[in-house]
């Protein structure tokens, strides 16, 4: 008893100091200068903007590509092919993948993506993210269909529904909640990836929303920032990841909420 | 101690209805399902051994037994939900209006709209009590919002609980109790017009008021509908149904109407489950 609370006490003192020197940090620097401006040379004035839109460009691509492709396997494996030899196969074959190192995904999409172009793109930086979206998101949907009750399969069955609109019209509603939850949570954990973003997406100083160049994000800067010798791109490095973490802890948030709302119902 | 007498009695008052309504009938009705030599199978295990019985066209056929005589699998049968789930078959014949619904060319979803089922556990629809009636019919018919409506409301009428959610239409069908929930899905089989209700222990998750209630919709549906019961309970046996199968160990034991098979059975087994001595 007394050793679990020790350890609890001491994981939990780690996380508090993180994210008390990361407040500490990062919070006096938080101006609108932030949202607006471009990430500056050193010694100059700046803020984040062009690495705040990357982010959230690379996101919404990752997510774009990313939530079909996870929610129709998911779905399949649920619903379809529950007894299916390739069900099996997929979900040990995604177990691996969700646990691969982001860094080997950002690899491989460099191989397929990046070499045979002769250029990091944005889009290269998308397919990385939807990469670690992919098994996030089937796995969820294929647990949150399961625990469907078979009763409300079979009496949807029952009325002479196709299995089609059951998952559409039962399925999917009853499992809605942990659905997009998952989603959140694939978002949540990409947001903060930076090796697959180092070798497809790099990085980019100026405003750019072309993805078939470089282009900035978030976890990237943070990285080139804090690693460099200038106090002031250190300040903004800070601030970059105090954005990332609310904003995670905003989506972690939000999933639970969601997903506490989804089991009352 | 005579329990056959004391069940009996229980029984009274729909036995004199029984009575009442089966003198003033002449003949046999007609059959509207009649198995034949079925056999099903989980895997390997065979749950029903060559059953053979009629279900009758607007009569009430219960069928009751012991747990895992095989009751609920014959009921799965013959809407043929058994066949969602790999490994699971049937062999032999089940002839709804003469044709074998057991055939592999039988369209399903059809079937399914003639012969609607009612769980044990009360299954409303992740929506709304309006849509969980509407959105079945839309799948068969292309309706007018007032004809959606009124069927809505006619079934809602039929299922003996549209006093109760008038007025919440658009409240989710999961915020009913226990008992309303299933006349809900019991409103949301008949939306669909269907030939032959199957209802599998409807009564087993409710208490005695919504038990009585459903019990008394059973009693005012088998004008229009063929109805087939599962139940483990005896006396609902007795007091809804006209006939009354009993199974055990996957066989079919006996069928006969219900008068006769709760007072002078024919098999020894039939009797000694009737009157409580095994079950």
């Amino acid at each position: 008893m007394s050793l679990s609370v020790t350890a609890t006490v001491v994981g939990l003192g780690w996380l508090v100091l993180i994210l008390g020197s990361l407040v500490f940090e990062g919070v006096s620097g938080v101006s609108l200068a932030v949202f607006t401006e471009m990430t500056p040379p050193p010694g100059a004035d700046g803020g984040l903007l062009n690495p705040i839109v990357g982010s959230l460009m690379l996101t919404v691509l990752a997510v774009l590509i990313g939530t079909p492709i996870g929610i129709m396997a998911g779905t399949y494996m649920a619903e379809y092919g529950k007894y299916a030899t390739l069900t099996v196969v997929v979900r040990f074959i995604n177990d691996i993948l969700l646990s691969a190192p982001s860094i080997v995904v950002g690899l491989f999409v460099y191989e397929i993506l990046v070499a045979p172009l002769g250029h990091f793109s944005g889009w290269a930086g998308g397919v990385a993210l939807a990469l670690i979206v992919i098994p996030v998101v089937l796995r969820t949907t294929e647990d949150m269909l399961s625990l469907v009750p078979k009763e409300l399969r079979e009496s949807a069955t029952a009325l002479g529904l196709p299995l089609a609109r059951v998952i559409r019209h039962v399925s999917y509603r009853a499992a809605r909640a942990g659905i997009i939850t998952g989603v959140l949570l694939a978002i949540a954990r990409i947001s903060g990836e930076t090796a697959p973003l180092l070798f497809t997406a790099l990085n980019n100083q100026f405003f750019s929303t072309n993805l078939n160049a470089p282009i900035s994000s978030l976890p990237v800067v943070i990285f080139q920032f804090a690693l460099s010798p200038y106090a002031d791109w250190q300040k903004l490095a800070w601030i970059g990841a105090l954005i990332i973490t609310f904003a995670v802890l905003a989506l972690s948030i939000t999933a639970r909420a969601l997903s506490a709302s989804g089991k009352s119902s | 101690m005579n329990s056959i007498a004391s069940i009996t009695n229980m029984a009274q008052p729909p036995m004199t209805t029984l009575a009442g309504r089966s003198s003033d009938k002449t003949g046999k009705p007609a059959e509207k399902i009649l198995i034949r030599n079925l056999d099903f199978y989980y895997g390997d295990n065979r749950a029903l051994k060559s059953v053979n019985v009629p279900l009758y066209d607007r009569r009430v056929s219960a069928f009751i037994g012991p747990s895992g005589c095989g009751k609920s699998t014959l009921l799965r049968v013959l809407n043929r939900i058994y066949s969602l789930y790999p490994h699971q078959r049937a062999e032999g014949e089940v002839l709804l209006d003469n044709g074998n619904i057991l055939d592999p060319g039988q369209d399903l979803n059809l079937l399914r709209a003639r012969i609607g089922m009612v769980f044990q556990k009360p299954t409303p629809f992740p929506m709304s009590i309006y849509e969980n009636i509407a959105f079945g019919v839309r799948l068969f018919e292309r309706l007018a919002r007032a004809e959606i409506d009124a069927r809505v409301e006619s079934a809602l009428r039929r299922a003996a609980i549209w006093d109760e959610v008038k007025d919440k239409l658009e409240a989710n069908g999961l915020s009913l109790s226990g008992g309303q929930q299933q006349r809900l899905c019991i409103a949301g089989t008949v939306a669909l017009r269907p030939e032959v209700i199957l209802l599998d222990e409807p009564c087993s998750a409710l208490d005695p008021i919504s038990t009585a209630k459903i019990e008394e919709l059973i009693d005012e549906l088998k004008d229009d509908y063929t109805i087939v019961i599962v139940t483990h309970n005896m006396q609902q046996a007795a007091r809804v149904s006209d006939y009354t199968a009993f199974m055990y160990l996957g066989e079919l034991v006996e069928f006969d109407t219900t008068g006769k098979m709760f007072t002078t059975p024919g098999d020894r087994r039939t009797q000694d489950y009737i009157t409580g001595r095994f079950g």
